[in-house]
């Protein structure tokens, strides 16, 4: 169970103080890298990274897979020729009004932020998807770290028991365009990928070994590292340990992602589909300290027919992410839980023969709930018809920088790849500073 | 009543920038009225040259449903209501709050005594076209699909003689119902019609979206589209089933050789000659069946989806409107 504690880090008077000490600490420590190896960073200094780390901040990226419209979502155009078939519903934030097919949303929208004015200038599933996943491009002589990745080696701990970074993608269509990927941070920060269960496979103590014999042989295992070790200064040496002890983790969290260990009435109020049922085990792993799980419900790709797949695809985010909000903020959970609706684009605002939406990266939205944000704010807007930014224009690169931002990490910090500094958005991004608490 | 299929020619064709919905005419002339997609009515002689076009302004949705009634015409819409409205005022008389959800379409029986409707809420109801009163409310259809999404009631119709009703649903399951009654008289059931894909996508498409009786109410034309690989688009093809329903008994299956989509619309000629069926899915499709010969007389590509069409006192000429365009056909013998 989550505990009632008051976050420190957000928008309490202590979360300034700490905020403020961080980001100075962490420019002091940028300034001194450059000299190491790739890992070298602000958070390598214990107090700091654990200063972060103690604050367990957690975020739950919902994935809509194949590009969620934002007329039938957050950007509702009733009564436009490109406004389709859907009404506009008041919110209960006065001004604020969001399609008719979110209707429990339209009534906690106090956790959350819109962003409308996304132009990511891109329609193309597989470079949109990794995109809206490292927050920029892919150089040719390097790979980034997504976001998992990055939150993962951000808000994990290195002696967590619970794996850092957990990743479902169960449909197969456009699966291959949303895999983690790590990056220049290792494989160390991949993440547990499930893709056909919601249980990890081979995590389960095998049968013909008893749970005495398993411990025994685990104990004997550290002693014998631990005196191979008292003679060896070596990294790997540690390294081998820390896999051990990972592993031995993860089998014990495999309880985890077994939602009958909820009681039944909160398995009903997720309901009954994967969507829902994963987002319940998203919560039960960031509850036991996984910093970053994304699920991803797929496939909003509405060529034909947009308006039925809304009903059906719209209608489930509804109840799954306003069952989870609701859920996170009953278990004081969820001032330090971040939840994120992103995609690899929207769809169009015009509407094809097949009552279909096609892809459109030019004018769309995102959402952001819960730690760190201004519930209830709105960011930038679009045209009367939905087909461009009319005004707050920003990218990827921004929506990252937000992300960070409310978090509690700067977004500016350098990793540093040999002597290359790497900052964690591109330099002069900023974020939506009017979206954070 | 000389008609010929193969004959099947443009005559008319006006491009709009709206969807069109619906269409009903009045009997023995050119005038036409279509539901457009910006919740207006539009009327309009569509054989003039430049017709002058009037505006019914009452709904604020889709108008998916319209039908003549003696001086009046009722229009249905996503917007939930049923208005009626003065033939010659274009003023409405009455407007009623139907539904609770989405109604998808609208039919009146051949005396012009009730109109039926049927809505996302998954149900029928019936009314009396003259008072605006509901005389009966059906309900047989589940409200949720097996996979737990919300299901979808697309379609109805009344049989020529007025004493039966079917209605459609999204997951290819037909109730027939005797109208005087509302009694439940048979089920049918058309899988195929409907799309789940449990594996890449894990949603759905399609269902029943036209029905017709034939001229002896013996059969039963059931429309929709064929099993979909890629739900992404409507890329099955078009696909039309006829049963002997009170046999429970599939006499026919057309499952489309050239066009893709749905078939949204189904009418018999009444001495069944022809099952006329119209659709689309990005393109559009007209085409002719002989149910007596189990085969395809005419199909053409139209020159947009096709979303509602009817057709003349002497069945040789075909009034469609559809997504940007009202197009007429003329088949004359």
């Amino acid at each position: 169970m989550g505990t009632k504690e008051s976050n420190n880090f957000c928008g309490s008077a202590e979360h300034s103080i700490d905020r403020r000490t961080f980001l100075g600490s962490a420019m002091q420590g940028g300034a001194a890298l450059g000299a190491g190896a790739w890992g070298l960073n602000a958070l390598r200094q214990p107090a700091l990274a654990e200063a972060l780390k103690r604050q367990e901040k957690r975020v739950i990226l919902l994935w809509l897979a194949g590009g969620a419209s934002q007329l039938e979502t957050w950007d509702p155009k009733p009564g436009r020729p490109t406004g389709g078939p859907y009404r506009a519903i008041q919110t209960t934030v006065p001004g604020l009004q969001i399609s008719e097919l979110m209707p429990k949303m339209a009534g906690r929208m106090k956790d959350t932020a819109i962003i409308r004015s996304l132009n990511t200038k891109d329609g193309s599933h597989g470079t949109g998807a990794r995109l809206m996943h490292l927050g920029r491009r892919d150089e040719p002589n390097l790979k980034y770290p997504d976001m998992g990745a990055v939150l993962a080696r951000e808000l994990g701990r290195a002696d967590s028991p619970v794996p850092d970074y957990v990743s479902f993608y169960t449909a197969t269509e456009g699966r291959g365009n949303a895999v983690g990927q790590s990056g220049f941070l290792g494989a160390r920060y991949a993440p547990m990928s499930l893709t056909t269960e919601n249980k990890p496979a081979f995590l389960s103590r095998q049968e013909s070994i008893s749970v005495s014999d398993h411990q025994q042989r685990a104990e004997l295992q550290a002693l014998l590292s631990e005196r191979f070790a008292r003679k060896r200064k070596l990294p790997a040496v540690g390294s081998h340990q820390e896999a051990y002890a990972r592993v031995r983790g993860l089998m014990s969290s495999e309880t985890l992602f077994d939602i009958s260990q909820e009681p039944q009435k909160i398995q009903d109020r997720y309901g009954p589909t994967l969507f829902g049922q994963q987002a319940l085990v998203a919560r039960r792993l960031i509850e036991a300290g996984t910093p970053f799980v994304k699920v991803s419900r797929a496939w909003w790709d509405s060529h034909g027919q947009n308006f039925e797949t809304h009903l059906e695809l719209v209608t489930e985010l509804d109840h799954v992410m306003s069952t989870l909000l609701d859920d996170l903020e009953d278990r004081g959970l969820l001032e330090n839980t971040l939840v994120l609706t992103l995609a690899e684009f929207g769809r169009t605002p015009k509407i094809n023969g097949s009552l279909g939406r096609d892809h459109f990266g030019s004018a769309w939205s995102v959402s952001l709930s819960g730690c760190g944000i201004k519930g209830g704010s709105v960011y930038g807007k679009t045209d009367q018809d939905g087909q461009t930014v009319a005004d707050g224009e920003v990218g990827a690169g921004e929506v990252f920088a937000t992300i960070y931002q409310a978090l509690g990490i700067d977004h500016q910090k350098d990793y540093h790849l040999g002597a290359r500094p790497i900052p964690l958005t591109d330099p002069g991004i900023e974020p939506v500073k009017e979206v954070l608490a | 009543m000389s008609s010929d299929p193969k004959n099947l020619k443009i005559s008319k064709q006006i491009n709009r920038s709206d969807i069109l919905m619906s269409i009903a005419r009045l009997p023995d002339s050119n005038r036409v009225f279509v539901g457009s997609s910006d919740g207006k009515i539009y009327d309009l002689d569509v054989m003039v040259e430049k017709p002058e076009v009037r505006e019914l302004v009452g709904h604020d949705s889709y108008v998916t449903g319209l039908a003549h009634v003696d001086k009046a015409l009722i229009s249905a819409s996503y917007d939930r209501k049923l208005i009626w409205w003065d033939h010659e005022t274009g003023k409405p008389i009455r407007s009623i709050d139907a539904h609770q959800r989405w109604i998808r379409k609208l039919v009146v029986t051949p005396d012009q005594q009730l109109a039926v409707t049927v809505a996302d809420d998954m149900v029928c109801r019936i009314w009396d076209t003259k008072t605006g009163q509901q005389v009966r409310e059906l309900r047989g259809h589940q409200e949720k699909t097996p996979h737990h999404f919300p299901s979808m009631l697309y379609a109805c119709t009344v049989s020529p003689d007025g004493k039966y009703l079917a209605t459609g649903d999204r997951v290819g399951h037909v109730v027939i119902w005797e109208l005087a009654t509302g009694k439940e008289l048979a089920t049918l059931e058309t899988p195929i019609m409907y799309t789940w894909d449990p594996k890449a996508r894990i949603h759905s498409i399609g269902g029943i979206r036209s029905l017709a009786f034939s001229s002896d109410s013996s059969r039963l034309a059931v429309g929709g589209t064929g099993k979909i690989n890629n739900i992404d688009h409507l890329e099955a093809l078009s696909r039309v089933e006829v049963f002997a329903w009170q046999k429970q008994e599939r006499t026919h299956e057309f499952k489309g050789s050239e066009h893709k989509g749905l078939v949204e619309h189904l009418v018999f000629h009444p001495e069944n000659h022809w099952l006329l069926a119209a659709g689309g899915d990005h393109n559009g499709f007209i085409k002719f069946l002989d149910l007596e010969k189990s085969n395809v007389i005419k199909q053409q590509k139209a020159p947009m989806h096709v979303h509602d069409f009817t057709v003349n006192e002497t069945f040789d000429t075909v009034y469609a409107a559809g997504h940007g365009k009202l197009v007429v056909w003329g088949m004359q013998a």
